[in-house]
């Protein structure tokens, strides 16, 4: 189910309503209902996957007890392990089966040994990058004792499926969500006003934005061999903008509809695109996966303790891995390299914890370096988009030895020019209002606050209008892929 | 809780009443779905041939220049599946129909309507046909879900304040509206349209798939005609050389050898293949896939004298 569709419009409110006036007073029903909710919502998309989260929740939470029960550290790390293999053997299954192989067959034809492929076709479950990292964190962090394992199958259950994170994040970790399905939760008005408001801006960043952005950042990269240099450019900015009011977008949703539950989420993105160095923008985008990587990969390998080198290596790695994670594809890798080229000086130099306050607190305008520094970062930032988006690594390199030629230098020529002007202008509008609340937690979350309530309602249906009359086609969330 | 329901209440009440306006004004626009629906209500039986298929149908067969008594059930982006759908619902009332006439152009094996930039069609199959269609979407179900807005509204103020109709076909279901005087470039649209129709890769699980439904639907309507003795005549539609020069060979040998294996099964089916025809030239297209009024003539006329052959 997408979040931007009419089932998901009606899908909400018959859960909302059962949760808080059906069995508002029975915890473990609201639990269970959540959990019913999340397959509804997941097997909307295809039921039959919907096997694969319910064996992972059962061997997670059967490896959870057990770590609980057993002393032994030999007998512990074997049920981590298989936790471990189980969701990573899913994982690997269903989202490299194919790239491996076809690598295998490349590497061994280049040495003369012609092997007949068997590749699979193999659908990617929906999502299935988000749970399984979600489900790990949990056996991970009762192995190293940081967390209780629970004994309420409903409530871990509810923490695995819990609809509006379940496909595409944020990724939580249990330490975090989990024990929020524990504790009794009660109607907060404030906080559910305030999850429907990012709920509309979520909708706004990803209808009216994102979706606009893709047709063409969908229309130039497809026809990109036919297209001069300018409209490359023009291109690789639309997918800029289409990925983050995509991405941020559902993560704005989702987190405004845990709040309608009574849930907290961690934030998922900072207005990374106003950052004034890579190592800020990595610090501000897909911030769960970051933090994820960072506990559970980084930190083990050794994190910045020891030398230059390990530090270095240990970098490398998590870059390379995020890369990788975002899909079974050589130009994810190549993106995970570049960023990581990107960062590493900052690394090096020790500059790479500049930047932790958001630009320009507390003024109205950033200084000349500010805005340069932004302006660096974001075309940096662009260029890696490309590799991102791109079909294969052939097609990013013709794509930007096209953007680097002459014909840079020619107008943009693509189908609906009109409709691209006014895409660029509710983008203007889009940074406009980012800028202005770039210091809260959303753009919109204190915006309005004191306004007199017509004034107020006005804004809304402002927003409302903009998503219905100026929203792009139906685009499924890009997230979903990976 | 009481006070949030209340606000909730207020601020959707206003986009509820509209959105329920919208779609009964919308739905209350005759529009060539509509109409062709209800030719084929009232007419069924004295139908003698009935034309199906894409817009290649709908501009391309004239049914004035057919002999016997001919309506055109084509209409855009009308993919197989809902040419099999049109026979089947009104299974039974055809009493005089001895020809359907099925173009299978470049795309046609490859194409699924639910999947592509033309899926918001499928709700008019449902609202205006009023086909059984299981769509999982409920903007399938609904004019004002279904539709941008702004084309939505575009609509209601043509129709309702201008007093423009939304009708493009005439009685017999053709479409009048490509004339030859206001030809579109040739060498540019042959260029869009191929890259549009060229699949990326039609060995993919994805247009596999459609392949084989689209394969599966051709015998079914072969099937449905056999049982009533109708005969179908498979065409390729003309088209200028500045679309058939940039199609992909594999994609176009593929629908070829298809449609020619399929038919040649089957006592009750012929093909005809017009892509490069040197009879269509220049003048006969609006653009370079789609036939100008003076095209359709000559195509219609030359279907009749096949059809009486």
């Amino acid at each position: 189910m997408l979040f931007n569709s009419i089932d998901f419009a009606i899908f909400l409110p018959i859960v909302f309503t059962f949760y808080w006036f059906v069995i508002n007073k029975n915890l473990q029903l609201q639990n269970l209902l959540i959990v019913i909710a999340g397959y509804v919502f997941y097997g909307w998309w295809d039921w039959r996957f919907l096997s694969l989260i319910i064996f992972s929740t059962i061997v997670d939470f059967s490896v959870g007890l057990q770590l609980k029960i057993e002393e032994n550290q030999t007998k512990r790390k074997i049920f981590l392990w298989i936790s471990i293999l189980v969701n990573l053997g899913f994982l690997g299954f269903f989202k490299y089966y194919n790239f491996f192989l076809e690598n295998f067959i490349t590497a061994f034809s280049f040495f003369g040994t012609e092997i007949k492929p068997n590749s699979l076709r193999i659908i990617l479950p929906v999502g299935i990058s988000f749970y399984t990292f979600q489900t790990l964190s949990y056996t991970i962090d009762v192995y190293r004792r940081k967390l209780e394992p629970t004994k309420d199958f409903i409530a871990f259950a509810a923490f695995v499926a819990f609809f509006p994170q379940l496909v595409a994040g944020p990724i939580e970790k249990a330490t975090h969500l989990l024990t929020q399905f524990y504790s009794k939760r009660s109607f907060d008005y404030s906080k559910a006003v305030d999850g429907m408001r990012q709920i509309l801006w979520g909708l706004f960043k990803k209808v009216v934005i994102a979706d606009n952005c893709a047709e063409f950042a969908n229309q130039i990269f497809n026809n990109s061999t036919d297209l001069n240099g300018s409209t490359l450019l023009l291109g690789a900015l639309f997918f800029t903008f289409q990925i983050y009011g995509d991405f941020s977008g559902y993560s704005d949703i989702a987190i405004g509809t845990t709040r309608l539950f009574g849930f907290d989420l961690v934030r998922n993105f900072a207005f990374p695109y106003f950052s004034r160095d890579i190592a800020e923008f990595w610090r501000r985008w897909h911030i769960s996966l970051s933090s994820w990587f960072r506990e559970y990969l980084y930190i083990p390998l050794g994190g910045s303790r020891g030398g230059t080198l390990m530090k270095v290596r240990n970098t490398f790695v998590i870059f390379i891995v995020s890369g990788f994670w975002h899909g079974a594809n050589w130009t994810f890798i190549i993106w995970g390299a570049l960023n990581v080229i990107y960062f590493l000086p900052l690394l090096l130099t020790n500059n790479n914890r500049k930047n932790l306050e958001i630009v320009a607190k507390g003024k109205i305008l950033p200084s000349t370096k500010e805005f340069l520094q932004i302006l660096i970062t974001f075309g940096l930032t662009v260029f890696a988009w490309i590799f991102f988006r791109a079909e294969n690594i052939k097609h990013a390199f013709s794509y930007i030895s096209e953007i680097l030629s002459t014909s840079l230098f020619e107008f943009p020529i693509f189908r609906g020019i009109t409709r691209a002007l006014a895409t660029i202008f509710f983008i203007v509008i889009f940074l406009l209002i980012e800028w202005y609340g770039r210091e809260s937690q959303y753009a919109i979350a204190n915006l309005g606050l004191k306004w007199k309530q017509p004034l107020r309602y006005a804004m809304y249906y402002s927003i409302i209008v903009a998503i219905f009359w100026f929203g792009g086609k139906q685009q499924q969330f890009i997230y979903f892929q990976f | 809780m009481k006070r949030f329901i209340i606000k909730i209440i207020w601020l959707f009440f206003p986009i509820l009443m509209v959105a329920l306006g919208m779609e009964i004004l919308m739905r209350n626009i005759p529009n060539d779905y509509l109409l062709k629906n209800q030719y084929l209500e009232n007419h069924s039986p004295e139908i003698e041939t009935l034309i199906l298929g894409s817009s290649h149908s709908f501009y391309g067969f004239n049914p004035e220049y057919f002999s016997g008594k001919t309506f055109n059930a084509s209409y855009i982006s009308q993919p197989l599946k809902y040419d099999y759908k049109i026979l089947e619902k009104f299974q039974g009332k055809f009493d005089n129909l001895k020809t359907i006439v099925l173009p299978i152009s470049y795309f046609t094996l490859f194409s699924k309507l639910e999947a592509d930039s033309e899926a918001w069609r499928v709700k008019n199959y449902i609202i205006y046909y009023k086909m059984k269609i299981s769509s999982k979407s409920l903007s399938d179900y609904s004019e004002f879900l279904g539709n941008r807005k702004n084309v939505g509204i575009k609509r209601l103020v043509l129709y309702y304040i201008l007093g423009k109709s939304q009708v493009t076909c005439t009685e017999s279901g053709w479409v009048a509206r490509y004339k030859s005087k206001n030809a579109r470039n040739l060498t540019e649209t042959g260029k869009i349209a191929s890259i549009r129709h060229t699949k990326d890769n039609i060995y993919s699980d994805k247009y596999q798939k459609r392949y084989k439904d689209n394969i599966e639907t051709i015998k079914n309507i072969i099937k449905w005609s056999e049982n009533y003795n109708i005969r179908i005549m498979f065409v390729t539609p003309p088209a200028f050389e500045t679309y058939r020069k940039n199609l992909n060979a594999v994609q176009l040998n593929t629908t070829v050898k298809t449609i020619k294996e399929i038919s040649s099964k089957s006592e009750n089916c012929t093909y005809i293949n017009l892509l490069d025809d040197p009879n269509f030239i220049e003048e006969d297209y609006y653009d370079a896939d789609h036939m100008s009024e003076i095209g359709a003539k000559k195509l219609s006329m030359l279907i009749n004298n096949k059809i009486n052959e």
